[in-house]
């Protein structure tokens, strides 16, 4: 059991990084009146017309979200570098390939409906999209002088491409992942320490302490729970962290957006449906939503796919989504109505592009691939459609095998 | 000599076989009842090697579905590691086959296949695998919806019930050949549509150092990958091509078991065609082994056996050990996790960079990822 600590008594951080040549990039107004969100489709094409990148202003906040409750991650300069390693290691550019088959299984009676591009983000090394982050994190790491970086994972897919660029870049790489992670992911930390890294259990403790850095007041709440979990290994390694400031660089996880797991059933309490049904809160630094009773405990999530069974997933991007929601009347009835249908159709979805394209999409990308049976019915003939296939699915086929 | 040179050069120049020999390799050792869908394959695959049509949605494929064209990698870690004292050593490049959908080379050959196939108007493709070793495959291809029909005995097994299966459905069926061993056209066909491989990697090197590579390295099962990366590349006189077999526990004793074909068989005939295999006195194929199940093959390609008779290819082996040790040393220098038939090829770069001149460009052929070999190695 955990308690949050309600949003009115945070203090806000001060601004400035004193340390670097690194610079923010400039901040550019987000007008209100667009209703663009880049993971769903608009139904006002004008509107979308007008979109504008959504930043956070220079305190990494999206409204009253977000915000630098931890360092955040800084733009970086040396761009070339970093190109050059994502065209012959990672292997970008990756395909926009255009999915014949399933533009044909979504066209209506009478041969109208959209067309489906998938963006093959399951080519990358490593086999997700999560790879980009950690290795532009690693450059930024080396760029910073730090020797070590230290990472939490869950299923062990953020370890294993953490300690992939680690391996690269010929830093010395953590791991914590938590104890029950850990056996049911036995192979994953044979994985990572074949790449070089140390795969710490997470040790189950109770710190609660603010700790003041520079110009950053830094929130550490780390949980005791007995699960053992991606959240507890996240609060260990952000301990690991902050003693460890000068040498060490946390590689955050950006996790997927848009699309939640709604676990039994939104009305079911066993969900991880963080932004319908979550409340503003603090946890891991940022502040977003999160699943809590009315004491202000956390509950526990729940869903069949590892990655996305925490509130970590969302928060360090919830501030953008909240902040719409909260803004924009259009989008909160059809959100509510958008993460209620994607447990039953999400092994469906799972076989249906393995049969249909021959791609075999993880369970993470088959919550949004679900999606589309609800969506394509609706959109006009001949939109264009793309779909982020965030990351491959060999990994999940024995999980997925049980409930088709 | 002068013959020999005169068959490099229509090997290397050749886009329209017509006896399909390789000098005195490779060749249609089959059955009456093949010969005419075999001749038949020969005439439809050497019309769409002139068809822009056929060329371009083979093209498309390669690009947007399986993510050609796939990195010629600067490995600046693995490089460092073969640097002698002086700080001299090779440049080692490794061309990224294990970033292809599917993770490995093999798309290359199965899409243009396919793609053939559905010309062809052919309904059903046939093929024959080996799933001894990792049964998760299994699950893989009747996930993908494929029907995977079990048969006693190892490959050969296999590839016999499918050539079966083919022939009593000769109107509709497509015998879809994964390896560079058979009658003519298969050997020709299935080097043809993994010279991409080659091919890129010579536009690639003239980009990142204006020449040509300097060495190829390349794992041989039955010499698909290999010939995928060495075809455009043997006309070039300069241009050494090293080919690494399975030693499986080692050669050194008539009695262990390998996979070595090129090193160590002789010539005879195998699934229809002329090549280098392993047999014993009586001329029974014998059993091979090696850690990786890809290279399990008793023969190997003609067109390979004919180049190394000629002198144009150099042939050795890597043992099991040497080959695991490989796969540990490229996770950890550069975190690429090779397949453990590409480990063979990586292995075999500790004996040769120490004999290079500083600068030598390398090229491996990383041709598929070894993501699921964890469990191998882990229980080795």
């Amino acid at each position: 059991a955990t308690s949050i600590t309600k949003p009115s008594s945070l203090t806000y951080p001060r601004s400035s990084f004193s340390q670097s040549s690194l610079t923010f990039n400039k901040v550019s107004t987000f007008r209100p009146k667009s209703l663009t969100v880049s993971c769903v489709m608009t139904q006002q094409p004008e509107a979308a017309a007008q979109s504008t990148v959504l930043r956070p202003d220079s305190l990494g906040r999206f409204g009253k979200f977000g915000g630098k409750y931890v360092p955040e991650t800084l733009i970086q300069k040396k761009r070339k570098e970093l190109d050059s390693i994502l065209r012959d290691y990672v292997g970008r550019e990756t395909p926009l390939y255009f999915a014949e088959r399933l533009t044909e299984h979504y066209k209506r009676p009478n041969g109208e409906g959209p067309e489906i591009y998938l963006k093959r983000e399951d080519l990358n090394h490593t086999g997700a999209h999560k790879i980009n982050n950690a290795v532009a994190q690693a450059l930024l790491a080396k760029k910073l002088g730090k020797e070590r970086i230290i990472a939490e994972t869950g299923a062990g897919q953020h370890g294993v491409a953490t300690a992939t660029v680690c391996a690269r870049f010929g830093l010395k790489c953590i791991i914590y992942m938590g104890a029950q992670d850990m056996e049911r992911q036995a192979l994953n930390v044979f994985r990572m320490k074949l790449l070089g890294a140390e795969v710490l259990k997470n040790q189950i403790c109770i710190v609660v302490s603010t700790v003041v850095l520079e110009d950053y007041t830094i929130l550490v709440r780390a949980v005791h729970s007995g699960t053992a979990t991606l959240k507890d290994a996240t609060s260990e390694a952000i301990r690991d962290w902050v003693t460890n400031v000068e040498t060490t660089h946390y590689i955050l996880d950006v996790r997927l957006i848009g699309v939640e797991a709604a676990g039994f059933g939104l009305d079911s309490g066993k969900h991880a449906a963080t932004l319908t049904k979550g409340e503003v809160g603090v946890l891991h630094g940022a502040m977003s939503y999160l699943l809590q009773d009315d004491d202000g405990q956390i509950i526990e999530p729940h869903s069949i796919s590892a990655g996305l069974n925490t509130r970590w997933e969302i928060a360090r991007r919830a501030g953008q989504i909240g902040w719409l929601m909260g803004r924009n009347k259009f989008m909160s009835p059809f959100a509510n109505c958008l993460f209620s249908l994607v447990i039953i159709y999400k092994n469906a979805a799972f076989k249906r592009l393995s049969r249909l394209e021959g791609i075999i999409p993880a369970l993470e990308t088959s919550h949004a691939l679900a999606y589309l049976e609800k969506l394509c019915p609706t959109l006009p003939d001949g939109t264009k459609v793309v779909l982020n296939c965030s990351g491959r699915g060999d990994k999940d086929v024995h999980t997925a095998i049980k409930h088709l | 000599k002068k013959r020999i040179s005169h068959t490099i050069s229509t090997v290397s120049g050749e886009k329209n076989p017509i006896v399909g020999k390789f000098g005195s390799f490779g060749g249609k050792f089959v059955g009456e009842v093949l010969i005419s869908p075999l001749a038949e394959l020969e005439s439809e695959f050497n019309s769409v090697l002139l068809d822009h049509d056929f060329k371009m949605e083979v093209e498309t494929a390669l690009r947007d579905y399986v993510g050609r064209e796939t990195p010629l990698y600067h490995a600046q870690k693995l490089t460092d590691h073969y640097k002698n004292i002086n700080g001299e050593g090779p440049e080692i490049y490794i061309k990224r086959e294990d970033l292809s959908h599917g993770g490995s080379y093999k798309m290359n050959n199965v899409v243009a296949q396919a793609i053939l196939a559905k010309r062809m108007g052919r309904k059903s493709i046939i093929t024959a695998t080996n799933m001894l070793r990792k049964p998760s495959n299994v699950q893989l291809m009747e996930l993908l919806g494929a029907q995977v029909k079990p048969v006693e005995g190892s490959f050969q097994a296999a590839a016999s019930e499918s050539t079966r299966e083919w022939i009593s459905n000769l109107q509709t069926g497509y015998y879809l050949a994964g390896t560079a061993v058979g009658p003519h056209p298969i050997p020709t066909m299935v080097r043809e549509f993994n010279s991409v491989i080659g091919k890129e990697t010579r536009r690639q090197a003239m980009e990142k150092w204006g020449g040509s590579p300097d060495v190829l390295v390349a794992c041989v099962g039955t010499g698909c990958n290999a010939l995928g990366l060495f075809h455009e590349f043997v006309g070039d006189k300069n241009v050494r091509m090293i080919g690494v077999e399975g030693g499986g526990v080692g050669t050194n004793t008539g009695d262990q078991l390998h996979s070595a074909s090129l090193v160590r068989g002789e010539v005879g005939v195998y699934h229809g065609a002329m090549c280098y295999l392993l047999q014993d006195e009586q001329g029974q194929i014998t059993k091979t082994q090696s850690i990786a199940s890809g290279l399990e093959f008793p023969g190997v390609s003609p067109e390979l056996s004919f180049l190394k008779d000629a002198g144009r290819i150099e042939c050795y082996t890597v043992t099991d050990q040497e080959a695991l040790d490989a796969y540990k040393r490229v996770c950890r220098l550069e975190g690429i996790v090779p397949a453990l038939e590409a480990s063979h090829a990586f292995a075999y770069l500790e004996k040769l960079c120490p004999k290079l001149p500083h600068g030598a460009k390398v090229v491996v052929n990383c041709s598929g990822t070894g993501y699921n070999d964890a469990t191998t190695v882990l229980n080795s």
